[in-house]
């Protein structure tokens, strides 16, 4: 919310300066977001452009000659509105220009000399408006301050309001909490109450009995009015805003609005009907709003309408068809309580974000529906004169009085410090709470009516802290305790965070490269992994982020892309983070990706990389996390993210934990620099964490006894899984087979179409004796015999 | 005899030598079967034994300086070789190597195990939540109705796809839900954090759709306002390695806290770098307050025994102010040559 620091003084008693409120507000949770104070603006002075001539360089330029009334100066101009004459905003040599937060500095621009600027409205950070340079409509002289000459002597305050203090939408209520504070004293309201409502409204209202969101409503009919252009005092006000004066009746609701935080409306009364209904919409029933937009309604919004047609949207816009103009003669003031969840659903659907809205949704002060017609009718009277109807309302207003039975010590408990409930109950009076039957230990408190924020006793304690300063809270650092850090050490989260760790080591030390990338991915990854089930985002900011990822290989390949066309060739990059099945199934996983294109250096060959490359980084992650690769099954992966034939998943039972391989050419075919990538997908959560995070010794004694080592060959069917003969192999005799190593695979039309030929060196120890022949030719025999009956393999010699 | 000259003779004969085969066929003249030596001490049976005595001493320590002569000379010419193949194989030591950059950990993985540490060791245990929530945990169960003003402070994403309750599942907001799934799940004392991954649909230079909070949670018997301040003071001083911080609480509004403040730190630029710590400009570094009783009662938490503070603070804020990174949106923009100067390598992760 805005406001200057004289409109505050109308409602504040103060002789603190505008930095002192501002720090003041900030400590009252109204926290200043910029105060604009113009007092450095005095070295900017009026000066007159006396005479200029195109720029001999540049055709938009021109060079004019401007007077600052000590001197004359050659100043280069850009803007469009340059004439002889104009009296303009001059700034010299080594000024700091805010609105562009640089330094000027006299210099050459295409060869001709500059001496300063002439500034325009953005560049003194008065408004966005960069159209031309400022032209003063008032014959200052030359060297008048630009604080005179733009009447900038008002510091004006911007502070944030949260969605609780509704109360503060407006200047009085702002000075009521400055004044709590003890920054000046609150004062009363200056205006008359006008006594003299002689006639009956001939306009009436009604409230419908199907909508329970306006809960009162009060009117006064205003005879032969003058509406006219504002006076300055009102126009000023409203200009400080940022508003647009229009007409006397209509900036009196608007400044009613910014000053009580109070909203009514002002109805042109002989634009309306002489009934006026508060009723649901009509489904598909259209508005022409004061935006100037057509508005169409759903039955959940409620309108103010005559018997034929809808005139304002409640608590939120007029119409346009029954506004005030300069030439109405009789208006129909009014004044009501909306129920605030209605206004908030209905802008909302809508998309109107007024004044009237923003106020009525954060709850307003029913107490102060009377003083706002009051106030009202005052101004309506004074500036456009004409006579005033007795009052016409419909409803209830029921102000609801709240009541808080509040214990003092209650406030210690929460904040941790004592204060007496003599200084308690000060702060509370200071806020116009009423303290009725209080004691030592607790009070009974009513509630001022425009606080509907505060319920409870919790609210009660906020509220006397909040005066009394946060500054005063006392620190204390409550610090750990055995069960808690025990805690720590077990919790399978904090574990799991280790291993990410461990997992994170490990690639950056092999030369990958940590990423995060977004956790959507593109509406085109969606379409390319078909029979993806990715969740769809609703309201997307593009539709590059128009699904929840679920894989990270579209988005990685993406990096790696814009990456190569950094000059990146060999790409090696890595995402620890979640991927999205349903919506209630998230997944963190490792996703890696290799995409090594170049292999044209003479000197340092890259290998050839393969998926069996990927399938021994894929065993060394596995290893790292106290797993052997060969312990799980393996199948060729069935994800259409990989090529079909090079690729491979791993389980343990039915859990998915790593699939990896070649990326799938129809991917490929969007990312055509990156031919030759390969990803890896580790799905860790699923290895139970305990086994992944163990410290201690797995306790395997080294055999002192000699090994031997033997090498065979069998042929298989071709679709033999080979981590099942490993297996199988390693348990003809736990005892002595401690090692067998796969180091050959032949495929040729000489073993027949469907077989292939493989060759393992199986490793024979005993850790109780050197073994002998006999024993070997056994354990050889075994293995011969035992592989080729079960796989139905030949051996091969 | 003429041991002398054979001795001279066969060393000429040695040092003639100039490859291993030539030696060989020397040593097989000398001390081969048939060789000088052998015929030499075939010789000695027509002498007399005083004589064998004496002529066979000196035989054997002809035999034996050959020996010598001929072990010096193999490694001699062993060594020659090898060297004289070595300066084939000089390479081009000076061929420099490609261009590569260091991998290393993104910036928000340091901050991360900070947090986790830093808070770790005050006790808190780290707790998650999923990133796809429904409205009840984000909104309703955290004291924010349908219709609240303080929703249309938070830019919410909405999936395609509605929960038990027929309301559209959100992308969590902020990490506060975590605080309603920790409450329900275990009884008080209740001492976690909860970082992770939130969104908002809002870009620009300072507002990225995806952004990383931490939330912060304790509930215990008397857990007031004064261990709040005191902890996120204590976070702070450790996190930014600052020793002087000067702090500012204010008043603030959250519906799931009450009071509710948010925490300032100070700040100057001193050399067009931020100091923090010190100085008049404040920059703000998160929310906070003593969960309100509604939030509580929500989960089923006694407040007549029960109380406590939580807070959320941006992750990618405090890692930006630390490391005076400027731009969020290049956090997740994937670029190599980013990561290798802003991320941490092996040693310092």
């Amino acid at each position: 919310m805005k406001f200057s620091y004289s409109w505050l003084c109308d409602h504040l008693e103060t002789d603190k300066n505008a930095t002192e409120i501002g720090d003041a507000l900030t400590n009252l949770g109204l926290e200043l977001e910029s105060l604009t104070d113009y007092s450095s603006y005095s070295k900017f002075v009026v000066a007159t452009i006396k005479d200029f001539h195109k720029h001999p360089n540049a055709d938009r330029l021109n060079i004019c000659t401007v007077d600052d009334g000590t001197k004359t100066y050659q100043v280069i101009c850009g803007a469009n509105n340059v004439k002889k004459g104009l009296k303009g905003i001059f700034a010299k040599d080594g000024m700091y220009i805010p609105g562009t937060q640089i330094y000027l500095k006299k210099g050459k621009i295409r060869g001709e000399i500059s001496e300063g600027m002439l500034l325009s409205e953005r560049e003194l950070n008065l408004s966005d408006d960069h159209d031309g340079i400022i032209e003063l409509s008032d014959n200052f002289e030359n060297g008048t301050s630009a604080i005179n000459a733009l009447k900038l002597n008002d510091p004006v305050f911007e502070i944030g309001i949260t969605p609780n203090r509704g109360d503060c939408l407006g200047v009085r209520g702002v000075a009521r909490d400055l004044s709590a504070k003890g920054i000046g004293k609150l004062k009363p309201l200056k205006y008359e109450k006008i006594t003299k409502l002689d006639f009956e409204s001939p306009i009436s209202w009604n409230i419908e009995n199907d909508n329970n969101s306006c809960e009162y409503v009060i009117s006064r009919y205003f005879k032969d009015v003058k509406n006219t252009v504002s006076p300055e005092w009102l126009q000023k006000k409203l200009i400080s805003l940022g508003l647009r004066p229009i007409n006397a009746l209509v900036d009196i609701t608007n400044f009613i609005t910014h000053d009580l935080g109070r909203p009514l409306h002002v109805f042109d009364a002989d634009k309306v009907g002489k009934k006026l209904h508060m009723r649901l919409a009509k489904p598909n029933e259209k508005i022409l709003a004061l935006d100037n937009k057509e508005y169409t309604l759903d039955s959940n919004s409620t309108v103010i309408a005559d018997n034929n047609n809808a005139l304002a949207i409640a608590g939120i816009i007029g119409g346009e068809s029954s506004g005030c103009t300069e030439d109405t003669k009789n208006v129909f003031l009014e004044v009501a309580i909306f129920e605030k969840d209605s206004v908030a659903k209905t802008g909302r659907t809508l998309g109107i974000n007024s004044d009237a809205r923003y106020r009525f949704e954060r709850g307003l002060d029913k107490n102060m529906v009377i003083e706002g017609l009051d106030y009202a009718s005052f101004l309506i009277n004074k500036i456009c004169g004409g006579s005033v109807s007795k009052n016409i309302d419909s409803g209830k207003l029921d102000t609801n009085e709240r009541k808080i039975k509040y214990k003092f010590d209650y406030f210690e408990k929460v904040i941790g410090i004592k204060l007496e409930p003599k200084k308690q109950i000060k702060i509370l009076k200071d806020l116009k709470f009423q303290i009725n039957q209080s004691n030592e230990k607790e009070c009974h408190l009513l509630v001022p009516s425009w606080r509907n924020d505060i319920e409870n006793n919790i609210d009660v304690v906020e509220e006397v802290i909040r005066i009394h300063g946060y500054e005063n809270i006392i620190e204390s650092i409550p610090s750990s305790s055995e069960v808690e850090i025990i805690k720590i050490n077990n919790s399978p989260i904090n574990k799991k965070f280790k291993v990410i760790k461990k997992l994170k080591r490990i690639l950056i030390s092999n030369g990958v490269s940590e990423i995060i990338t977004f956790s959507f991915h593109s509406k085109k990854a969606h379409e390319i992994l078909s029979g993806d089930k990715s969740l769809k985002i609703s309201n997307a900011i593009s539709d590059d982020q128009s699904f929840m990822r679920n894989s990270m290989i579209f988005n990685h390949l993406e990096t790696a892309e814009m990456n190569y066309k950094k000059g990146f060739k060999n790409i090696q990059i890595f995402e620890i983070g979640p991927i999205y099945n349903t919506s209630q199934s998230q997944e963190n996983i490792l996703s890696l990706l290799i995409s090594s294109q170049e292999k044209t250096n003479s000197i340092f060959k890259s290998e050839d990389f393969n998926f069996y490359s990927i399938s021994n980084i894929v065993s060394k992650f596995i290893s790292s996390l106290n797993f052997d690769v060969k312990q799980f099954n393996i199948s060729r992966s069935t994800s259409n993210k990989f090529h079909p034939g090079q690729s491979a998943e791993l389980k343990m039972g039915k859990k998915l934990i790593a699939r990896y391989g070649k990326v799938h050419p129809l991917v490929m075919e969007e990312f055509s620099k990156l031919k030759n990538s390969y990803a890896i997908e580790l799905f860790f959560e699923n290895l139970p964490i305990d086994s992944m995070s163990r410290i201690n010794s797995t306790n395997i004694l080294d055999s002192q006894f000699q090994f031997s080592e033997k090498d065979f060959s069998f042929v298989f069917e071709k679709d033999q899984n080979l981590f099942e003969v490993q297996r199988y192999v390693n348990g003809i005799d736990k005892n002595l087979i401690k090692n067998v190593e796969f180091f050959d695979l032949y495929e040729s039309k000489n073993l027949g179409e469907n077989s292939k030929s493989v060759t393992f060196r199986v490793t024979i120890q005993s850790k109780d004796k050197t073994l002998d022949e006999k024993d070997l030719e056994q354990i050889h025999k075994n293995i011969l015999e035992k592989v080729s009956y079960k796989f139905k393999a030949n051996i091969r010699t | 005899m003429d041991i002398k000259k054979v001795l001279n003779e066969a060393t000429k004969q040695i040092e003639r030598c100039s490859s291993q085969q030539e030696l060989q066929n020397v040593k097989v003249a000398y001390l081969g079967k048939k060789g000088k030596i052998t015929e030499l001490l075939k010789s000695l049976k027509d002498l007399s034994l005083e004589e064998k005595k004496s002529t066979g001493a000196k035989l054997n320590s002809l035999r034996t300086d050959i020996d010598d002569l001929l072990k010096n000379k193999f490694n001699g010419l062993k060594v020659k070789e090898i060297n004289s193949k070595l300066t084939n194989e000089f390479l081009d030591i000076s061929f420099p190597p490609p261009n590569s950059i260091p991998s290393k950990v993104h910036p928000i993985s340091k901050t991360f195990d900070e947090v986790i540490s830093i808070f770790g060791s005050m006790g808190y245990s780290v707790a998650e939540g999923p990133d796809i929530e429904t409205d009840y945990f984000n909104f309703s169960a955290l004291n924010i109705p349908e219709n609240h003003p303080a929703r249309e402070m938070q830019d919410t994403f909405y999936i395609d796809y509605t929960d038990k309750d027929n309301k559209p599942y959100v992308l969590r907001t902020h990490t506060s839900p975590v605080q309603i799934r920790t409450l329900l799940n275990e009884k008080p004392p209740v001492k976690i954090i909860a970082p992770g991954r939130t969104y908002r649909c809002d870009s620009d230079s300072t507002h990225s759709p995806m952004f990383h909070q931490v939330e912060g949670l304790f509930i215990n018997e008397n857990t007031n306002m004064g261990d709040l301040k005191g902890t996120l003071i204590e976070f702070c001083k450790q996190f930014f390695n600052v020793q002087n911080l000067k702090v500012r609480f204010r008043p603030s509004y959250f519906p799931f806290t009450e009071p509710s403040a948010e925490m300032d730190i100070a700040y100057e630029i001193v050399n067009n770098k931020i100091h923090l710590g010190t100085g008049d400009l404040w920059l703000e570094i998160l929310g906070c307050g003593m969960v309100n009783p509604t939030v509580l009662e929500n989960c089923n938490v006694d407040t007549k025994i029960y109380q406590g503070f939580a807070f959320g603070m941006g992750l990618d804020r405090i890692t930006m102010l630390k490391y005076g990174l400027t731009d969020i949106r290049s956090f997740f923009s994937g670029n190599l040559n980013w990561i290798a100067n802003n991320g941490f390598s092996i040693g310092d992760y």
